[in-house]
């Protein structure tokens, strides 16, 4: 699939030669460039880190904003405006570390709103530290003896909080992650993807071969999306220590949950297009009959 | 004049805020004119809550001296407000022998009137509502309409019995006990009340500060309305909650005070107009978007409630102690309006003024309000609280197919305002440093043109505001300004019109807004030899301090309170009176 030359700005790419990132923005172009949308009618909400540059240069309306606030300024996007697709991008830190309850409550929330979370199990904006998603005995720069904790399973977290769409892609591979990115734009509700990413800068150890050896399809081993149990065993697959792990990719887990805006128990109302019924001039007058 | 000024004290629980509202409702619908504060405890249940009822033929706007009549739905609260009852005061309270010696009290089974009449002795405050309505000499006409609208929710039942228990209070104290109660408020001769308003029939409701705002607000068009519960704030994001179908709105409890803010800032970007609600505590966790909104240039208001601080400090309790920390909140330097308003009234235009200059100026506008002012209820005109939803943006004029600059730079710093999902535009909004169009951009030259932009803005934002002004008497007669903000004002007008009849010459200046400091007003208005203080609840004295950093004036003293609990005029009046010592009268 060609990348369509619609998609694409004046800005500068500042990544490492090399970065994964390059990878995802190819296959992020490309699933828009099939999706048949416009780009005035996309809004890409990027946090702060590398990986929240992509809002920059995909070409698309974009809210670059803070670090690891792009859920809920995509969730202030979406609920004024359902009418426009939305997708948050953001590296590990963002989404995981300083995001966490965002992305936890977006899960139950359920917004028609696509997140894009870059995990290359280590922070390159900032030079190296490590990352929630770094796992034990990773070494960097401040903790030379390696991090104390278990990497964090965001799917895991995501299939205990309720969400709609859990899936797992790999910037090395294009094509896969690109109609990845297509299912998650046509579904409706919490279209999340985990990427690995290698670093070529900071990441010695989850290089793009070392990834490459070992990511599978999930698809390829008839993997039953719907089935949660199933979903549960191939999430648990990984991060998990060793070196002969293998680590699935495709979508583990989807269902039919109601997304946020449609769902009956909320009242949202698009604020702009025409709202049926609602009135606020009377509001104001039945509330002076009420306060007299 | 007359004036009746009533306490009810209770323990949570026991419906205090329905009791003094409806009482207060009734006060209004006989032309009276009402004011109602709120002492309340941290508490679910328990505990040593009260309301103060002042009602009035003239307007009020602050807690009256002595209570002159005492409802204690539970006797044991009675001896805690002996040191503040007028010597001939009437205390309500249940048939009991334990109160102290001295009193004048009715004692009236409230709970087994309750009982009898309502079926449930928690209608034990209809029933005390009835027996005041009855001792101060009016009439019980209303109340199923009152009730009416009270418990709706609550089915018709329930209403019919809490009227039943309030006739029953009436009766108590009206069939035999009528002149007991020296504190009567005016009856004409058919028995309808007489008022100090001739002619015109006054159409006023009774109005909480947090109610006028929120609903200033819808009058003035929101669409998204974002919070995380905490005191003061949550009574707004409740009101437009429970109208929101009916109002149009999205509003949002968020995970946390980030998200909160996050999420308004993400609906202004898409074309909303969003309003996010919190209290001094939330409001640090906000600062980073508040920053992200001034770089932005995203229209947005920000309801932010004081408490007596720091960290948690007094949850349900008043102070006037971050008007610093709004005025620079958020890290780098962007332009922002700070206004502060008085009353319900006040409040109500705040909504609207914060509005047009979030979206005239792009930029933050920030509602500062304490927890005395919000859940005060305040008579208020109808015709002071009225619609205004136009739309102050400023479109790009004819635009070449994405050819949009969100960035542009002009004169007065206000780019033209596009909003994503415009066919054929691209809409940018960046927190880096950014070009024009809105990428990030590290160019010295650039960085340069776009401060001068945002910061340019404050200009506008100066001239638009309303320039502040003495308030209370004809220009030139003082020699002593008492300068205050926020609530302060129906407290410190009051105290300042006693001492003026004692022949001080002293004015009040109550600033509405205090960023950008009207600086150049206030020093026209202290001239060379006006003597200046503030009345302000903190320890620092906040607003002496900017009057001396904006005016290079320095206040010859600060009445000062910061027990979390608001001022009363006496000790305003005291306060005045000290620091004026014998310059003046």
């Amino acid at each position: 699939m060609a990348e369509d030359k619609a998609w694409s700005t004046s800005a500068e790419v500042t990544w490492c030669p090399g970065c994964g990132n390059f990878g995802i923005l190819a296959a992020f172009r490309q699933a828009l460039a099939a999706s048949g949308l416009e780009p005035w009618q996309v809004v890409v909400v990027g946090g702060i880190g590398q990986a929240g540059k992509v809002a920059q240069y995909v070409g698309a309306n974009f809210l670059h904003g803070l670090h690891g606030r792009a859920i809920p300024h995509a969730l202030g996007v979406k609920l004024t405006n359902p009418e426009l697709k939305v997708i948050a991008v953001g590296g590990d830190g963002d989404m995981y570390g300083e995001g966490g309850n965002h992305l936890l409550h977006a899960f139950r929330r359920n917004p028609d709103i696509v997140c894009l979370a870059h995990n290359n199990g280590v922070y390159g904006l900032t030079k190296g530290q490590a990352a929630p998603t770094s796992g034990p005995g990773f070494a960097v720069k401040n903790r030379e003896a390696g991090t104390r904790m278990p990497a964090f399973n965001p799917l895991a977290a995501g299939l205990a909080m309720g969400g709609s769409f859990i899936a797992r892609g790999f910037a090395g591979d294009i094509k896969h992650l690109s109609r990845l990115i297509g299912e998650a734009l046509e579904h409706k509700g919490f279209g999340f993807i985990d990427i690995l990413q290698p670093c070529v800068t900071y990441n010695y150890v989850n290089t793009a071969e070392w990834y490459r050896k070992r990511v599978y399809d999930l698809e390829l081993e008839s993997h039953n999306p719907l089935d949660a149990d199933a979903a549960r065993a191939r999430i648990l697959e990984w991060p998990a220590e060793g070196d002969d792990v293998e680590i699935p990719i495709g979508v583990f887990y989807r269902s039919r949950r109601p997304a946020y805006e449609t769902c009956g128990r909320v009242e949202v109302r698009t604020a702009s297009a025409e709202r049926r019924g609602a009135d606020p001039v009377s509001v104001v007058k039945k509330a002076m009959e009420e306060f007299r | 004049m007359s004036e009746v000024n009533l306490v009810i004290a209770g323990r949570a629980g026991q419906g205090l805020q329905v009791i003094s509202r409806t009482l207060g409702r009734m006060l209004v619908r006989t032309g009276h004119h009402v004011f109602i504060s709120q002492d309340v405890m941290s508490r679910i249940r328990g505990g040593h809550s009260f309301a103060r009822v002042r009602a009035s033929t003239k307007p009020v706007a602050a807690d009256g001296d002595k209570t002159q009549v005492l409802v204690a739905l539970d006797p044991s609260l009675v001896a805690r407000h002996v040191p503040d009852l007028a010597e001939d005061a009437v205390v309500v309270t249940e048939a009991t022998d334990d109160l102290p010696e001295g009193l004048n009290a009715v004692r009236l089974p409230l709970a087994d009137l309750a009982r009898e009449h309502g079926e449930d002795p928690v209608m034990a405050n209809a029933a005390a509502v009835g027996a005041v309505l009855a001792l101060v000499g009016l009439e019980p006409d209303g109340l199923d309409e009152m009730f009416g609208s009270q418990f709706a929710h609550k089915g018709s039942d329930v209403v019919k019995r809490n009227v039943a228990a309030a006739e029953a209070g009436f009766r108590a104290i009206s069939e035999d006990r009528v002149r007991c109660c020296p504190h009567q408020l005016l009856r004409t001769e058919d028995g309808r009340q007489k008022t100090g308003d001739a002619g015109r029939k006054p159409d006023r409701v009774l109005i909480s500060g947090a109610e006028a705002l929120a609903l200033g607000a819808i009058a003035a068009g929101v669409r998204v309305v974002t919070g995380y519960p905490m005191s003061p704030a949550t009574p707004i994001v409740e009101y437009c909650f429970r109208h929101a179908r009916q109002a149009g709105l999205i509003v949002e409890q968020t995970e946390d005070e980030v998200s909160a803010a996050n999420l308004a800032i993400g609906a202004a970007f898409a074309g909303a107009r969003a309003m996010v609600c919190t209290a001094g505590g939330g409001f640090c966790l906000m600062n980073e978007a508040l920053s992200l909104d001034g770089m932005t240039e995203v229209p947005l208001v920000w309801c932010v409630g004081m408490r007596p601080g720091p960290a948690t400090g007094m949850a349900t309790r008043t102070a006037q102690a971050d008007v610093l920390f709004s005025i620079y909140a958020g890290h780098g330097e962007f332009p922002r309006a700070v206004l502060t308003p008085a009353d319900a009234s006040q409040s109500f235009r705040a909504a609207r003024d914060a509005f047009r200059i979030a979206e005239r100026y792009q930029t933050p506008a920030i509602i500062l309000f304490d927890q005395f002012m919000a859940d005060a209820l305040w008579t208020v005109d109808r015709d002071e609280l009225t619609m205004d939803g136009r739309r102050e943006r400023r479109e790009p004029e004819e635009l070449k197919p994405y050819s949009y600059r969100r960035y542009e730079a002009t004169a007065s710093g206000v780019s033209p305002l596009l909003f994503p999902g415009t066919p054929e535009q691209l809409v940018y909004a960046d927190s880096d440093e950014h070009t024009e169009e809105g990428h990030i951009t590290e160019s010295r030259a650039m960085r340069i043109l776009m401060v001068n932009k945002r910061d340019s803005k404050l200009a506008g934002i100066r001239q638009d505001l309303e320039a502040a002004k003495v308030e209370d008497m004809a220009e030139g007669e003082a020699e002593v300004l008492a300068f205050c903000f926020g609530s302060a004002r129906g407290v410190v007008a009051e105290a300042v019109t006693r001492l003026r009849g004692e022949g001080r010459k002293v004015a009040m200046v109550h600033l509405k807004h205090v960023w950008p400091f009207p600086a150049d007003a206030v020093s026209g208005l202290v001239g060379d030899g006006r003597k200046v203080v503030t009345v302000e609840q903190n320890y620092s004295g906040q607003l002496a301090q900017l009057l001396l950093q904006e005016c290079g004036l320095r206040a010859a003293g600060t009445v000062r309170r910061y027990d979390g609990r608001p001022f009363t005029v006496a000790e305003v009046e005291a306060g005045l009176r000290e620091l004026m010592g014998a310059t003046s009268g």
